[in-house]
Protein backbone atom coordinates (compact mmCIF):
# COMPACT_ATOMS: atom_id res chain seq x y z
CA UNK A 1 0.00 0.00 0.00
CA UNK A 2 2.79 2.54 1.13
CA UNK A 3 4.99 1.58 -2.23
CA UNK A 4 2.18 2.08 -4.05
CA UNK A 5 1.26 5.35 -2.89
CA UNK A 6 4.82 6.18 -2.81
CA UNK A 7 4.98 5.08 -6.44
CA UNK A 8 2.08 7.44 -7.59
CA UNK A 9 3.24 10.58 -5.71
CA UNK A 10 6.24 9.79 -7.84
CA UNK A 11 5.08 9.52 -10.94
CA UNK A 12 3.06 13.05 -10.29
CA UNK A 13 6.24 14.59 -9.18
CA UNK A 14 8.61 13.78 -11.78
CA UNK A 15 5.93 14.50 -14.39
CA UNK A 16 4.90 17.74 -13.03
CA UNK A 17 8.60 18.95 -12.79
CA UNK A 18 9.21 18.16 -15.99
CA UNK A 19 6.25 19.71 -17.24
CA UNK A 20 7.91 22.94 -15.61
CA UNK A 21 11.03 23.48 -17.33
CA UNK A 22 9.55 22.07 -20.68
CA UNK A 23 5.84 24.21 -20.58
CA UNK A 24 6.29 27.57 -23.09
CA UNK A 25 3.81 30.07 -21.21
CA UNK A 26 5.30 30.91 -17.54
CA UNK A 27 1.99 30.86 -15.84
CA UNK A 28 1.66 27.50 -16.85
CA UNK A 29 5.24 26.18 -15.39
CA UNK A 30 4.13 28.05 -12.03
CA UNK A 31 0.60 26.27 -12.01
CA UNK A 32 2.92 23.10 -12.47
CA UNK A 33 5.19 23.90 -9.70
CA UNK A 34 2.24 23.94 -7.24
CA UNK A 35 1.14 20.80 -8.45
CA UNK A 36 4.56 19.09 -8.14
CA UNK A 37 5.27 21.00 -4.53
CA UNK A 38 1.46 19.80 -3.39
CA UNK A 39 2.57 16.35 -4.31
CA UNK A 40 6.19 16.95 -2.57
CA UNK A 41 3.85 17.88 0.56
CA UNK A 42 1.77 14.53 0.16
CA UNK A 43 5.46 12.66 0.32
CA UNK A 44 6.23 14.03 3.17
CA UNK A 45 2.76 13.06 5.03
CA UNK A 46 4.06 9.72 3.85
CA UNK A 47 7.41 9.97 5.78
CA UNK A 48 5.77 11.19 9.05
CA UNK A 49 7.08 14.48 8.63
CA UNK A 50 3.69 16.01 9.52
CA UNK A 51 4.91 19.36 10.64
CA UNK A 52 6.89 20.23 7.51
CA UNK A 53 4.37 19.35 5.53
CA UNK A 54 1.78 21.49 6.53
CA UNK A 55 4.73 24.24 6.53
CA UNK A 56 5.20 22.99 2.52
CA UNK A 57 1.70 23.20 2.06
CA UNK A 58 1.01 26.52 3.31
CA UNK A 59 4.50 28.30 3.09
CA UNK A 60 5.50 27.11 -0.64
CA UNK A 61 2.08 25.71 -2.25
CA UNK A 62 0.47 29.02 -0.88
CA UNK A 63 2.73 32.36 -0.44
CA UNK A 64 5.61 31.95 -2.59
CA UNK A 65 3.85 30.49 -5.58
CA UNK A 66 1.36 33.56 -4.85
CA UNK A 67 3.84 35.23 -5.14
CA UNK A 68 5.20 34.33 -8.63
CA UNK A 69 2.03 34.01 -10.01
CA UNK A 70 1.21 38.03 -9.07
CA UNK A 71 4.60 39.02 -10.69
CA UNK A 72 4.04 37.04 -13.29
CA UNK A 73 0.25 38.94 -13.72
CA UNK A 74 2.56 42.13 -13.21
CA UNK A 75 4.91 41.73 -16.51
CA UNK A 76 2.93 42.10 -19.88
CA UNK A 77 3.28 38.31 -21.22
CA UNK A 78 3.90 37.52 -25.07
CA UNK A 79 4.03 33.83 -26.10
CA UNK A 80 7.52 33.21 -26.22
CA UNK A 81 8.89 32.10 -29.61
CA UNK A 82 12.05 30.17 -28.24
CA UNK A 83 12.28 29.13 -24.56
CA UNK A 84 15.59 27.72 -24.19
CA UNK A 85 18.56 29.71 -24.26
CA UNK A 86 20.92 28.05 -26.02
CA UNK A 87 21.69 26.66 -29.87
CA UNK A 88 20.95 22.97 -29.88
CA UNK A 89 24.89 21.66 -29.43
CA UNK A 90 25.08 23.86 -26.66
CA UNK A 91 21.92 22.69 -25.91
CA UNK A 92 23.24 19.40 -25.90
CA UNK A 93 25.79 19.44 -24.05
CA UNK A 94 24.17 21.06 -20.89
CA UNK A 95 21.66 18.20 -21.19
CA UNK A 96 24.60 15.98 -21.08
CA UNK A 97 26.73 17.15 -18.55
CA UNK A 98 23.25 17.01 -16.44
CA UNK A 99 23.04 13.57 -17.06
CA UNK A 100 26.72 12.88 -16.31
CA UNK A 101 26.07 14.45 -12.81
CA UNK A 102 22.37 12.80 -12.06
CA UNK A 103 24.67 9.17 -13.33
CA UNK A 104 27.22 9.93 -10.33
CA UNK A 105 24.48 10.65 -8.09
CA UNK A 106 22.88 7.58 -8.72
CA UNK A 107 25.97 5.77 -8.71
CA UNK A 108 27.15 7.20 -5.16
CA UNK A 109 23.38 6.36 -3.78
CA UNK A 110 23.89 2.85 -4.59
CA UNK A 111 27.54 2.51 -3.47
CA UNK A 112 26.52 4.65 0.02
CA UNK A 113 23.94 3.21 0.75
CA UNK A 114 25.00 0.55 2.82
CA UNK A 115 26.56 2.81 5.56
CA UNK A 116 24.07 3.87 6.89
CA UNK A 117 22.58 2.31 10.24
CA UNK A 118 18.67 2.40 9.34
CA UNK A 119 16.20 2.42 12.30
CA UNK A 120 13.11 -0.10 11.62
CA UNK A 121 10.54 2.44 10.57
CA UNK A 122 7.91 2.75 13.45
CA UNK A 123 3.98 4.52 12.00
CA UNK A 124 3.30 6.81 14.55
CA UNK A 125 0.11 7.19 16.43
CA UNK A 126 -1.94 10.56 17.07
CA UNK A 127 -0.29 10.78 19.99
CA UNK A 128 3.58 10.04 18.66
CA UNK A 129 2.67 12.78 15.83
CA UNK A 130 1.87 15.35 18.77
CA UNK A 131 5.33 14.34 20.60
CA UNK A 132 6.96 14.70 17.12
CA UNK A 133 5.65 18.08 16.26
CA UNK A 134 6.69 19.14 20.55
CA UNK A 135 10.04 17.54 20.37
CA UNK A 136 11.15 19.74 16.91
CA UNK A 137 10.09 22.92 18.65
CA UNK A 138 11.86 21.95 21.57
CA UNK A 139 14.89 21.49 19.34
CA UNK A 140 14.00 24.50 17.50
CA UNK A 141 14.34 26.96 20.55
CA UNK A 142 17.34 25.43 22.55
CA UNK A 143 19.58 23.96 20.33
CA UNK A 144 19.42 26.01 16.92
CA UNK A 145 18.18 29.08 19.06
CA UNK A 146 21.03 30.77 17.63
CA UNK A 147 20.19 30.13 13.86
CA UNK A 148 16.84 30.36 14.19
CA UNK A 149 17.52 34.43 15.78
CA UNK A 150 19.78 34.48 12.78
CA UNK A 151 17.56 33.72 10.53
CA UNK A 152 15.17 36.19 11.81
CA UNK A 153 17.72 38.81 11.35
CA UNK A 154 18.08 37.64 7.53
CA UNK A 155 14.61 38.53 6.88
CA UNK A 156 14.24 41.60 8.31
CA UNK A 157 17.79 42.30 6.32
CA UNK A 158 15.87 41.44 3.10
CA UNK A 159 13.09 42.57 3.62
CA UNK A 160 14.92 46.25 3.48
CA UNK A 161 16.84 44.86 0.98
CA UNK A 162 14.31 44.26 -1.17
CA UNK A 163 12.28 47.48 -0.60
CA UNK A 164 15.55 49.03 -1.37
CA UNK A 165 16.08 47.09 -4.69
CA UNK A 166 12.74 47.92 -5.96
CA UNK A 167 13.35 52.01 -5.79
CA UNK A 168 16.02 52.04 -7.02
CA UNK A 169 16.50 54.86 -10.40
CA UNK A 170 19.19 54.60 -12.69
CA UNK A 171 21.90 52.33 -12.08
CA UNK A 172 22.40 49.61 -14.72
CA UNK A 173 21.49 50.85 -18.39
CA UNK A 174 20.48 54.31 -17.74
CA UNK A 175 19.15 55.59 -20.22
CA UNK A 176 17.10 58.94 -19.25
CA UNK B 1 19.51 -6.62 -4.13
CA UNK B 2 17.12 -8.22 -6.29
CA UNK B 3 14.78 -7.30 -8.87
CA UNK B 4 11.81 -8.12 -7.05
CA UNK B 5 11.94 -6.30 -3.84
CA UNK B 6 13.10 -2.72 -6.05
CA UNK B 7 8.69 -2.70 -6.47
CA UNK B 8 7.65 -4.44 -3.19
CA UNK B 9 8.89 -1.85 -0.40
CA UNK B 10 10.25 1.62 -0.48
CA UNK B 11 13.48 1.91 1.26
CA UNK B 12 15.89 5.02 1.61
CA UNK B 13 17.38 4.14 -1.57
CA UNK B 14 14.04 5.59 -3.53
CA UNK B 15 13.54 8.45 -2.03
CA UNK B 16 17.29 9.25 -2.80
CA UNK B 17 16.74 8.50 -6.45
CA UNK B 18 13.62 10.14 -6.46
CA UNK B 19 15.24 13.41 -5.30
CA UNK B 20 18.28 12.94 -7.24
CA UNK B 21 16.09 12.89 -10.51
CA UNK B 22 14.45 16.13 -9.04
CA UNK B 23 17.29 17.84 -8.69
CA UNK B 24 19.13 16.72 -12.17
CA UNK B 25 15.29 18.05 -13.90
CA UNK B 26 15.42 21.93 -11.61
CA UNK B 27 19.51 21.79 -12.73
CA UNK B 28 18.51 21.17 -16.91
CA UNK B 29 15.47 24.35 -15.87
CA UNK B 30 18.35 26.44 -14.49
CA UNK B 31 20.82 26.09 -17.23
CA UNK B 32 18.21 25.80 -20.18
CA UNK B 33 15.68 28.19 -20.12
CA UNK B 34 15.67 31.75 -21.25
CA UNK B 35 12.84 33.53 -18.74
CA UNK B 36 14.75 34.76 -15.33
CA UNK B 37 11.24 33.50 -13.76
CA UNK B 38 11.23 30.13 -14.84
CA UNK B 39 14.65 30.07 -13.64
CA UNK B 40 13.95 30.80 -10.30
CA UNK B 41 11.11 28.28 -10.29
CA UNK B 42 14.01 25.73 -11.13
CA UNK B 43 15.69 26.89 -8.42
CA UNK B 44 12.75 26.34 -5.91
CA UNK B 45 12.86 22.75 -7.78
CA UNK B 46 16.26 22.05 -6.40
CA UNK B 47 15.58 23.44 -3.32
CA UNK B 48 12.69 21.12 -2.54
CA UNK B 49 14.70 18.02 -3.78
CA UNK B 50 17.29 18.47 -1.27
CA UNK B 51 14.43 19.24 1.52
CA UNK B 52 13.21 15.94 0.45
CA UNK B 53 16.32 14.01 1.00
CA UNK B 54 16.46 15.90 4.46
CA UNK B 55 13.37 14.62 5.22
CA UNK B 56 13.68 10.94 3.73
CA UNK B 57 16.83 10.78 6.00
CA UNK B 58 15.11 12.39 9.32
CA UNK B 59 12.48 9.43 8.50
CA UNK B 60 15.02 6.36 7.89
CA UNK B 61 17.96 7.45 10.48
CA UNK B 62 15.07 8.33 13.26
CA UNK B 63 16.26 12.12 13.60
CA UNK B 64 14.51 15.07 13.86
CA UNK B 65 17.44 17.38 13.06
CA UNK B 66 17.10 16.88 9.26
CA UNK B 67 13.52 18.25 9.67
CA UNK B 68 14.64 21.47 11.51
CA UNK B 69 17.16 21.88 8.44
CA UNK B 70 14.49 22.13 5.91
CA UNK B 71 12.96 24.88 8.24
CA UNK B 72 15.54 27.11 7.68
CA UNK B 73 15.78 25.85 4.08
CA UNK B 74 12.16 26.67 3.59
CA UNK B 75 12.60 30.76 4.58
CA UNK B 76 16.17 31.10 3.08
CA UNK B 77 14.03 29.91 0.11
CA UNK B 78 10.86 32.12 0.40
CA UNK B 79 13.67 35.26 0.94
CA UNK B 80 15.69 34.13 -2.04
CA UNK B 81 12.74 34.32 -4.17
CA UNK B 82 11.47 37.71 -3.00
CA UNK B 83 14.99 39.30 -4.27
CA UNK B 84 15.13 37.70 -7.45
CA UNK B 85 11.25 39.10 -8.34
CA UNK B 86 12.46 42.58 -6.98
CA UNK B 87 15.86 42.39 -9.69
CA UNK B 88 13.05 40.73 -11.91
CA UNK B 89 11.09 43.53 -11.81
CA UNK B 90 13.79 46.03 -11.90
CA UNK B 91 15.07 44.50 -15.04
CA UNK B 92 11.60 44.24 -16.67
CA UNK B 93 11.34 48.13 -16.27
CA UNK B 94 14.48 48.51 -18.26
CA UNK B 95 13.97 46.27 -20.93
CA UNK B 96 9.97 45.28 -20.93
CA UNK B 97 11.41 41.73 -20.89
CA UNK B 98 12.76 39.13 -17.96
CA UNK B 99 15.28 37.19 -20.20
CA UNK B 100 18.27 36.12 -18.40
CA UNK B 101 20.56 37.31 -21.40
CA UNK B 102 19.73 41.04 -20.04
CA UNK B 103 22.48 40.23 -17.36
CA UNK B 104 25.19 39.72 -19.48
CA UNK B 105 26.07 43.02 -20.06
CA UNK B 106 24.79 44.66 -16.38
CA UNK B 107 27.15 47.80 -15.49
CA UNK B 108 27.43 49.82 -12.53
Amino acid sequence: MEGLLFYILAAFILVFSLAVIVVANPIFSALFLVLSMISLAFMFFLLQAYFIATVQLIVYAGAVMVLFLMVLMLFDLKKEIDIFSSGQRLGGLKIASAGLLTGLLLWSIHYSIGLFQLQPEKVLDAQGQMEQTKTLSVILFTKYLFAFEALGFLLLLIAIGVVALSRIKGGTHARD
Amino acid sequence: MPEISLFKEVSLHHYLILSALIFSIGMIGVMMRKNLIVILMSIELMLNAVNLTFVAFSYYLNHLDGQILVFFIMTIAAAEVAVGLAIAIAIFKKFKKVDIHFFERLKG
